[in-house]
């Protein structure tokens, strides 16, 4: 069997969640068995009532130990399911989390691990992956001599699965959260306007060509908020102190491959294309035509930031 | 035969061209533009021990040689060739203290070179390459000597903590009389007026330098009476190899920036990388950069190995230089009309190199060493 | 206090990739430390230069070449260096159950490890190598301070981030915010000739079995229309929103 670990939200499933099924379905049809789903912490039952609309065993664990996110203690719960279930293969959405506890769950299920894949695929006795390498300029193709297989899967790739016509059960299960030595003293939420990075589906990011903190507020944010996108920002933007850290886009920052990437006054070093060059759609508007950031674009504009931006903001709204 | 570098030689290059392309190229241009002295730059390039390495260990030195300098120059002079000369000028007032110092000279002399520029005092307004017809005078009064003239387009003078001053003796004539006298940056009577103007290499400070009745102790003079030509020709035959290598610096930039720039320009539907008359000049340079590179290796590695080295120098210095000249200059014409402008870093290449084939000698007196020892 | 700082050596950022039938070729290539990894090194020096009584002790699994990368981190500041060599390709869980009794054996308290590789694009180590030694681990960290027998981080999390109290041992993955890494000097350089760096074999750290292999690697870029309107803002804000709408039929 598979078992999938889908994310929620207080009880909503995260989108990832049906790429997950998606990704389920393809490895069912040649290992056979029947998709399981564990959700975890607080509203994991509604979720679980969710996910089994596609046709997944969903099994749920409402402990608040859960929450928030801590690896060994999801680690701890994927793993005991796993056994529990006897699962060929895990999945998990891969999330700064699911980056985070996968390999720890290979490691104690002594499995393979496939990392961050946009596609899978199986022969019944092994599990092929692909998944971008280098920067994200090469794409590697890997498979597991054996079985059972841990698999993290990129988020924003996959076609979402549809409804099955026969919906799963659904059931808690004894899971309490395990113990774990890392105390969480203080979160705080990303400045991205609440639309996450890493799961937006529109991503706008500033360079330093937005000219000031106040130029993200005046230009990137509002037009972030006309098309419902996270903010995003530059090495040399967060290295400047424009942004927090956690808004960086690039080879040491977030990785992102939304439906339309719009970059703004950035020139688009190496480190950066290689955490947005796989948008589905890139659109860069910046005053220097020679940028190397039109190179990946599919649309641009070359022109002032301060005249172009707000010209599109009265636009998109209209 | 071994063309591998040491693993500490791979390390010094990698630093030195991590602190190039980060700390400098960036500021280079500017630099240029406003004629500015970069001290802080300077400063931080001593920091990290990049300054005079050829500076003996006994004497608080790293004990480096010259191919470690030839490895360092190459990194500096691809980022700016003007701040290369900084660095490679000062090692000008460190050889001859190696080469004609005593132990007690050195002593004296060289803590102040680890962190400190030196300037070496050669050059005259009416004479450059005739060393021998220089002006300033050296005169002995008991116990010191007292140093008067005026010395010319001296790289570090204003900004330096120690000269090494070519000067003549007053009753002896030509070569027999020359003597190399070391001056405290801080010595009264010691003044300078920076020239304006240059051409290229536009941020190190260069300057006309006045000693009027310098008084130094007699103890600062390098070597013997008649000994100061001497100590200064072998001196450059040494330094000369930093010359070269800078401008293998400015020779790998002009190729980088050429293929940049063809694979991203296009005309007739193409990138211009894609023909051949663009092509043949890339190959060119590229040519010039690598042979020119074996030559000064091999130079740096004769000095290293206290091997007879004039000739190999001289031919490494003008070489490269020559190599280095025609490869900015065909950074333009690939560049077009861009390349005429500033916006672009190819016309400031030019602009610095052009120096390379004129300072330490110029390039017909390498010429001229090398042809004779084929006459002899 | 040991710490280990694992290193990796990859291709410079600026170099570019090709393939050489179904495989990368990185012939020719330029190769680095992992700008991830000098992250940890330049930490644990900080640690020492906070007034922490630490040996610190950088860790590579790899071919020859990593050697570079080892010397530099003992140019930045190591102490001495472990040097599993080998030519052997191991995936992220075996190259941590090799690492994991390698610093078993070195007695470490702390492991820094970079946060994602340059040349992998992995961020499975660090975890990976916490689950085999039993100990927890804190990613993506962007502060660290030494506090008692314990360190409290600040990392990146889905949400935003996070402030963790983590007992040692422990290990942490590096990223870019947690300092700004130092230029090795060259006295460092020459001193560091002098310092350790011991050769060892995989075998020395018991066998681990790859549970996956690689079978091809290609370049596949995707082609981009590149079009671009200039002149007028209000004219080519215009034609991008239409070009969007009526053309791509996104937003």
């Amino acid at each position: 069997m598979i078992l999938l670990v889908p994310e929620h939200a207080a009880g909503t499933l995260r989108g990832s969640a049906r790429e997950l099924v998606t990704a389920g379905r393809t490895l069912q049809a040649a290992l056979g068995g029947e998709i399981h789903a564990l959700l975890l912490g607080p509203g994991a039952a509604a979720a679980a009532a969710e996910i089994a609309k596609y046709g997944v065993q969903a099994h749920h664990s409402e402990d608040a130990g859960y929450e928030p996110f801590k690896a060994q203690v999801w680690t701890h719960a994927a793993a005991e399911a796993a056994t529990m279930l006897g699962a060929k293969a895990v999945l998990v959405p891969a999330s700064r989390s699911g980056l985070s506890y996968a390999p720890r769950v290979a490691v104690r299920l002594n499995a393979a691990l496939l990392e961050d894949v946009i596609e899978v695929d199986s022969d019944g006795a092994t599990v092929g992956g692909k998944r971008f390498t280098y920067l994200s300029r090469v794409t590697e193709s890997s498979r597991t001599t054996a079985l059972p297989v841990v698999i993290s899967l990129k988020v924003n790739v996959l076609a979402p699965a549809e409804a099955a016509a026969a919906p799963g059960a659904v059931a808690a299960i004894d899971l309490p959260a395990a113990a774990s030595g890392v105390e969480v003293l203080s979160q705080a939420k990303a400045s991205t306007g609440g639309v996450s990075l890493d799961e937006a589906s529109v991503v706008v990011t500033g360079g330093r060509g937005v000219g000031s903190p106040e130029g993200f507020t005046r230009l990137v944010e509002p037009l972030a908020a006309t098309v419902n996108a996270a903010v995003g920002a530059t090495r040399a933007v967060v290295d400047a102190g424009w942004r927090p850290y956690a808004d960086q886009v690039g080879q040491t920052g977030k990785t992102v491959a939304p439906n339309v990437y719009i970059a703004v006054g950035l020139s688009g070093a190496v480190q950066h294309l290689s955490g947005m060059n796989r948008s589905k759609t890139i659109v860069a508007i910046n005053k220097d035509k020679d940028a190397p950031i039109f190179k990946v674009a599919d649309y641009g504009v070359v022109g002032d930031v301060n005249e172009v931006v707000p010209e599109l903001v009265k636009l998109l709204k209209g | 035969m071994n063309f591998d570098l040491t693993p500490e030689q791979k390390e010094i290059q990698r630093l030195a061209r991590q602190f190039a392309t980060e700390q400098i190229l960036p500021r280079a241009a500017e630099w240029d533009r406003n004629e500015t002295y970069p001290a802080e730059m300077v400063q931080a390039a001593a920091d990290l021990g990049l300054l005079n390495i050829g500076i003996p260990e006994e004497y608080g030195g790293l004990g480096l040689g010259m191919l470690e300098e030839a490895l360092i120059g190459e990194e500096l002079g691809y980022a700016c060739m003007g701040f290369d000369t900084i660095i490679l000028a000062s090692d000008l007032a460190v050889v001859p203290l190696k080469l004609a110092g005593t132990d007690e000279q050195k002593k004296r002399f060289f803590p102040g070179l680890v962190k400190g520029l030196g300037a070496f005092c050669l050059s005259e307004a009416d004479n450059g390459s005739d060393a021998a017809a220089m002006k300033t005078k050296a005169e002995f009064v008991g116990d010191e000597i007292v140093v008067n003239g005026t010395k010319m387009w001296i790289t570090n003078g204003g900004v330096c903590s120690t000269y090494v001053v070519l000067c003549r003796t007053e009753h002896a004539q030509g070569h027999l009389g020359t003597v190399c006298v070391v001056v405290p940056g801080d010595a009264p009577g010691v003044s300078h007026n920076k020239l304006h103007g240059k051409m290229g290499q536009r941020c190190s400070y260069t300057a006309e330098v006045i000693f009027e009745n310098v008084r130094v102790p007699k103890s600062n003079m390098l070597g013997g009476i008649g000994d100061g030509f001497k100590i200064a020709m072998k001196t450059l035959d040494r330094t000369r190899i930093t010359v070269a290598a800078g401008s293998l610096g400015v020779a790998r930039r002009a190729l980088d920036e050429s293929v940049k720039y063809a694979r991203t320009r296009h005309a007739f539907g193409a990138p211009i990388s894609n023909l051949q008359a663009i092509q043949f000049k890339l190959a060119d340079m590229k040519m010039g950069l690598d042979t020119s590179r074996l030559q000064t290796h091999y130079a740096a590695w004769l000095v290293d190995n206290d091997r007879p080295h004039a000739q190999a120098s001289a031919i490494a210095k003008c070489r490269a230089s020559d190599v280095a000249f025609s490869a900015a200059a065909e950074a333009i014409q690939v560049h077009g009309g861009y390349g005429y402008m500033n916006d672009f870093p190819v016309e400031k290449l030019l602009r610095d190199v052009k120096l390379n084939q004129i300072y330490e000698g110029t390039n017909e007196i390498q010429r001229v060493v090398v042809a004779r020892s084929l006459l002899r | 206090m040991k710490i280990c700082t694992i290193l990796k050596q990859v291709p410079d950022a600026e170099a570019s990739i090709r393939t050489s039938g179904d495989r990368v070729d990185l012939s020719g290539v330029t190769f680095v430390m992992d700008g991830m990894d000098e992250y940890g090194v330049e930490e644990a020096i900080r640690l020492r230069e906070g007034g922490a009584q630490v040996e610190i002790v950088a860790l590579a699994l790899g071919p020859k070449r990593f050697e570079d990368a080892i010397r530099t981190s003992l140019a930045i500041g190591a102490d001495r260096a472990v040097h599993i060599e080998t030519d052997e390709t191991y995936d992220a869980i075996s190259q941590a159950r090799i690492l994991a009794e390698a610093v078993k054996k070195e007695g470490a308290e702390l492991v820094f490890v970079g946060g994602k590789e340059a040349d992998w694009d992995s961020a499975a180590l660090g975890p990976a190598l916490a689950e085999v030694l039993g100990w927890p681990h804190v990613d993506w960290t962007t502060k660290l301070a030494l506090s008692g027998a314990a360190v409290e981080a600040t990392h990146d999390t889905d949400s935003g981030t996070e402030t963790v109290k983590v007992a040692l041992p422990a290990v942490i993955t590096t990223q870019q915010g947690l300092n700004e890494p130092r230029y090795p000097t060259l006295p460092n350089i020459m001193k560091a000739k002098r310092k350790e760096l011991r050769k060892a074999q995989p075998a020395d750290y018991g066998a681990a079995t790859a549970l996956t292999r690689l079978t091809g690697e290609a370049i596949q870029v995707k082609t981009r229309l590149n079009k671009l309107f200039s002149g007028d803002a209000v004219e080519s804000a215009t034609a991008l929103v239409n070009a969007l709408r009526n053309e791509a039929k996104v937003l």
